[in-house]
């Protein structure tokens, strides 16, 4: 079963139509680039797909479940359980440490305290931000601070995660390092990925690359 | 040249108004608290000022305003004495109206409201309209036909009343009303109602007008005045006359030792009495105004934050600091004006219901005063104009300039927190206001020309203190969050809203510091009246030994003259079961001006219980035979404390009372405390008063009943035998001292519950803008699977937290204010000695009231705020 599959997706803003039917699919561990000129739906789709925002018309399922069918508590449970979102300015929470960050969504699953803090502290390792746990995210750089963003996105393992250029904000070596770890991630745990980006650096990692234009998708 | 005015327009026009419709519900909240907090200095303002001008009106509604009084300083004065006064003025054209004034009361009126029967010459003043020219006294033609007059004349039940009176009572000309002159039913016919005229003063409600003869006759008071008014003719000699008059009634006043003064001394030694009662007031309505300018400046700087970006474009595209600041502080300057005005209308309608609660309060601490109309001058318009506008742009500066330094790239950084008060964060700077304001609260109190008592150093040192508790409340941040985020450990809501409070903002640190100040304002005022409360109680309790308290009506007026005649206190004192009294009679004198109260009083000796006084300076002989004893041929006397402190005069000294026999030498042999009222006290033995005044009469009797007997017989029986006068138990004397008193404090108990309410919708605003200006964190808890709910609940967390933060600071800050309250300002101003007590009870209910309003209001704003669009806010 795929992870996820969007059916002929519309979505406008006022008059501006901005997803025109789009249609893709994710198979377990699978990533998918998502490219394209700024105003081409790239945004809008991630935003329908993490269920933050409602599409008009099409479809969106997540290991079988319709998304149209659930109510706003169901997709803020979807979110918490199975689909993450990784930024391209971090949004980490400014007043959390890197730790307590990992650890939020934990929080809001209800996880037992033991539990919570031998995961964080796996997570913490993986991502290789050991020494800097305790850190708040104005004292991290970009690279640290995406790091506790993917380490925040693996809490709740998810079967899918959207992230929204991962790399825009980071300098090409911290760049190539952080699209590594999100292979290993995702390898490892078998996420799906779909991340949207400028850059043809991040199809390296990726199994296909979707290009939008027009609220279509044109390629892939 | 012409850029900058051009440019400002552009700012005001493009931004800041466009701004004002855009967010129209904070920009009215905005108007709304500078309103309230100008309504609420204002109403204090003009309640004072109405309730303190109806002081002596009585005779200024009927004859006019005089231009001289003449009075005794020991109560009333020979009516043989007019024939001397026309003799000494010669030919000076000088009009003599003699006046009495005498207490009554309404028969059968529950509340026993005071009603003053005031006699004048009305043949006098029919034929004398040459004084009355250009002024329309109301029995001088005006409305009143001269046969109603004549029905007046000599008659002791004919009478003139108010309009204010018919309505109030709801009777009309020719009804028969029953009044209690001193322990005497009286029935009087109103003959005719005096209209009010548009150019004099209103006739006061409790007024009785009687020809003189017939009151004298009516009140036993033969031969006997008041006081003599005096009027110069109007004219084109009316000055040189006056100067003339002058010189010769200082002449007779020297030479009769009477008092001269013009009704308008008269108006403002009298009322200056209750001028620290009124600055107390008006401080308190000003520490809410005090608040207010916390919330502006804390609304100001979030509407910068929240429009950095914009500023940030407007500096990039070329505008000058300076006319961003001009713009700023212009919005300032438009929002203190608009609130200003709003302010002076609910001020206006606040006053109406307060001034009776202030009038009550003067009552029954100070003098006799009837509320008049409300009248708001532009002096007071413009001061609220100016005042409001003011602290508004004092508000707004401080935002305005860090909007205008803000650099554009560090405007558009995205997650860019700031704002506040840098000042608040620098703690050691608390520290030195702290320590200043415990300095001056050791500052002697200042003392006006006119001789008024100002505790200068308390007020100066509250300030400092509510100053210093804003920067030092800081400090509590850490341990409120280490708290919160131990107590909520598992919560992820709890977790998010104690890491706020962790590192906290300009934001958190104005909030706090905001409620704080309203907190610990109105906390130190609850210290204070339960530091009162304590004192009274047990100063009542020790009072108060006796079974039964027997006064005429009226008494709880502090200048009832009606009195309980001899032949009625014997009657009470040989009734069955009543094994003796404590009897005080009590008259009105005036020493260096000042009013005062020589009491005489004979303490009950046929059995062990007698009234117990509490002492501050104690007497070497407190038995009841103690005053009546003559040293050296002088008597000795004990004085209140706040005689003492008016006077200066204490244990040892000896000084001169006037008595219609004159001056009369006494030796001061202790000072008791005296909590009923702020008009100092003499009390000698009632054998030397009786021979003085030569008066038998009594104000109020003590009764003790026999043991075994039921005081409640002896009260149903009592009641019976003298249905005029009051009677009460020891029980009901006690809740009724404790309802005055609580009267007393009504005005002040509101102005804390608005300090408490406007704190608590800062605290919504404060909120309001850190949501707001943490709208991408939102986007990324609701991605993280926050639903609405629990981003509201964190909302209400951190609301929570900074109530704790506020509220401790506020009860941390009422000690030390309480302190400054109980033994700086309320000694200077007032004499009177309080226990410092502390209503654990009242701070548990204005912790959980605070708190749970802090919850409501941020849960609220939360859960609106929550709804973020996410293409608006993410990215």
């Amino acid at each position: 079963m795929n992870v996820l599959q969007v059916s002929r997706l519309t979505k406008s803003y006022g008059p501006t139509p901005v997803l025109q039917g789009v249609s893709l699919s994710l198979a377990p561990g699978e990533r998918a680039a998502l490219m394209g000129p700024s105003g081409s739906g790239k945004s809008t789709l991630l935003n329908c797909v993490g269920g933050i925002d409602r599409p008009d018309g099409g479809e969106i399922e997540i290991e079988g479940e319709k998304l149209s069918q659930f109510d706003e508590e169901g997709l803020c449970r979807l979110r918490r359980e199975k689909v993450s979102t990784v930024f391209q300015f971090f949004h980490l929470l400014p007043t959390l440490t890197a730790s307590e960050n990992i650890e939020f969504p934990l929080q809001l699953t209800g996880m037992a305290e033991n539990e919570r803090l031998e995961r964080v502290a796996e997570l913490v390792e993986e991502v290789g931000l050991g020494h800097r746990a305790d850190a708040l995210p104005d004292e991290l750089s970009g690279g640290e601070m995406q790091r506790v963003a993917i380490a925040r996105a693996l809490s709740i393992r998810p079967r899918l995660i959207l992230a929204d250029e991962p790399t825009g904000n980071l300098d090409s070596t911290t760049g190539d390092a952080i699209l590594d770890l999100l292979k290993r991630v995702s390898e490892s745990h078998e996420i799906a990925m779909l991340i949207v980006t400028h850059s043809p650096v991040v199809t390296r990692i990726c199994d296909q690359t979707f290009e939008m234009s027009d609220g279509v998708i044109a390629s892939s | 040249m012409t850029k900058a005015p051009r440019t400002g327009r552009l700012i005001w026009s493009r931004m800041i108004w466009r701004y004002w419709l855009k967010e129209a519900k904070l920009t009215a909240m905005l108007v709304g608290i500078l309103a309230l907090g100008i309504a609420v200095f204002l109403s204090v303002r003009l309640a004072n000022k109405a309730a303190v001008t109806g002081f002596g009106l009585f005779t200024e509604s009927i004859v006019g305003q005089s231009d001289f009084v003449l009075r005794s300083p020991a109560g009333k004065l020979d009516e043989r004495m007019l024939g001397e006064l026309r003799k000494a003025s010669g030919r000076t054209p000088l009009g003599i109206f003699p006046v009495l004034e005498v207490s009554g009361a309404v028969e059968g009126d529950s509340k026993g409201a005071l009603l003053r029967l005031v006699g004048v010459d009305l043949v006098a003043l029919q034929n004398a309209a040459q004084y009355l020219e250009g002024e329309s006294a109301n029995t001088g033609g005006n409305g009143i036909d001269g046969e109603s007059t004549n029905q007046l004349l000599g008659s002791s039940k004919a009478v003139f009343v108010g309009e204010g009176f018919v309505e109030n009572r709801n009777v009309s000309a020719g009804d028969t009303i029953q009044v209690i002159v001193d322990d005497q039913i009286r029935k009087l016919v109103i003959e005719a109602v005096l209209p009010d005229s548009p150019n004099v003063a209103s006739v006061p409600p409790n007024l009785i007008l009687m020809d003189l003869p017939g009151l004298q006759a009516l009140s036993k008071d033969q031969n006997k005045i008041s006081r003599i008014e005096l009027r110069i003719p109007p004219g084109a000699s009316a000055e040189t006359n006056r100067e003339t008059s002058f010189a010769v009634l200082t002449d007779f006043a020297a030479e009769k030792d009477l008092i001269l003064e013009t009704p308008e001394d008269q108006k403002s030694s009298v009322t200056q009495m209750s001028a620290a009662f009124r600055l107390n007031l008006t401080i308190l309505s000003g520490l809410a105004l005090l608040v207010g300018v916390y919330l502006i400046t804390q609304a100001m700087e979030a509407s910068v934050v929240k429009r950095r970006a914009e500023i940030a474009v407007m500096r990039s595209l070329g505008v000058t600091p300076s006319e961003i600041k001009r713009a700023w502080i212009l919005e300032a300057l438009v929002l203190g004006f608009a609130g200003s005005v709003l302010g002076i209308i609910v001020g206006r309608l606040l006053a109406m219901g307060m001034v009776g609660a202030i009038a009550g309060t003067v009552n029954t601490l100070y003098y006799e005063t009837t509320t008049t109309a409300i009248t708001l001058g532009m002096g007071e318009i413009l001061f609220c104009l100016v005042f409001g506008t003011g602290a508004s742009v004092l508000a707004g500066w401080i935002p305005a300039r860090d909007a205008a330094a803000t650099p554009p790239a560090q405007a558009m950084r995205h997650g860019t927190r700031s704002g506040g008060l840098k000042l608040l964060r620098f703690w050691p700077l608390g520290i030195v206001l702290f320590l200043t304001g415990v300095g001056a609260a050791f500052l002697p109190p200042w003392e006006t020309a006119s001789g008024s008592v100002i505790a200068i150093g308390g007020y100066f040192s509250s300030v400092l203190l509510v100053l210093s508790s804003s920067v030092l409340i800081g400090l509590l941040f850490g341990p409120v969050s280490r708290s919160l985020g131990r107590i909520g450990k598992s919560s992820a809501a709890f977790r998010y809203a104690a890491s706020q409070l962790r590192k906290p903002g300009g934001r958190h640190r104005l909030t706090a510091a905001g409620l704080a100040a309203a907190i610990g304002m109105s906390a130190a005022m609850a210290i204070l009246v339960a530091s009162f409360e304590t004192t009274l109680t047990s100063w009542i309790q020790q009072l108060l030994k006796a079974d039964l308290y027997v006064s005429a009506p009226g008494m709880s007026s502090v200048t009832n003259e009606n009195t309980i005649s001899k032949s009625t206190w014997q009657g009470i004192e040989a009734m069955p079961g009543v094994a003796g009294m404590d009897r005080l009679r009590i008259h009105r004198i005036s020493m260096e001006g000042t009013r005062a109260f020589l009491g005489g009083s004979d303490y009950n000796q046929n059995s062990k219980r007698y009234l117990q006084l509490i002492w501050l300076d104690e007497p070497e002989d407190t038995s009841p035979q103690a005053l009546l004893t003559k040293v050296d041929g002088v008597p000795s006397a004990w004085v209140s404390g706040p005689f003492n402190r008016v006077f200066g005069l204490g244990k040892g000294d000896v000084f001169e009372v006037p008595t219609p026999q004159g001056p009369q030498k006494v030796r001061c042999e202790g000072v008791y405390a005296e909590y009923g009222s702020e008009t100092g006290t003499v009390m000698v033995s009632r054998s030397f008063t009786s021979e003085w005044f030569a008066d038998d009469r009594l104000s109020r009797m003590s009764v003790y009943v026999d043991d075994g007997v039921d005081p409640a017989v002896v009260l149903s029986n009592l009641q019976n035998h003298f249905p005029t006068l009051v009677a009460r138990t020891n029980l009901r004397i006690r809740e009724e001292s404790l309802r005055i008193f609580h009267q007393t404090f009504a005005v002040t108990y509101a102005l804390e519950a608005i300090a408490v309410l406007i704190a608590v919708a800062g605290l919504g605003l404060a909120l309001a803008g850190l949501l707001l200006e943490r709208r991408r964190e939102l986007v990324t808890l609701k991605s993280l699977g926050a639903t609405r709910r629990e981003i509201a609940t964190a909302s209400m967390w951190e609301g929570v937290g900074l109530s704790l933060v506020g509220l401790s600071g506020g009860l941390l800050l009422s000690f030390a204010l309480g302190w400054v309250l109980i033994h700086v300002i309320n000694p200077q101003s007032f004499g009177w000695t309080l226990t410092y007590q502390i209503p654990w009870g009242a701070f548990a209910f204005l912790t959980a009231v605070t708190i749970l309003c802090a919850a409501v209001v941020a849960w609220s704003v939360g859960y609106r705020n929550a709804e973020v669009r996410s293409d608006r806010a993410a990215g």
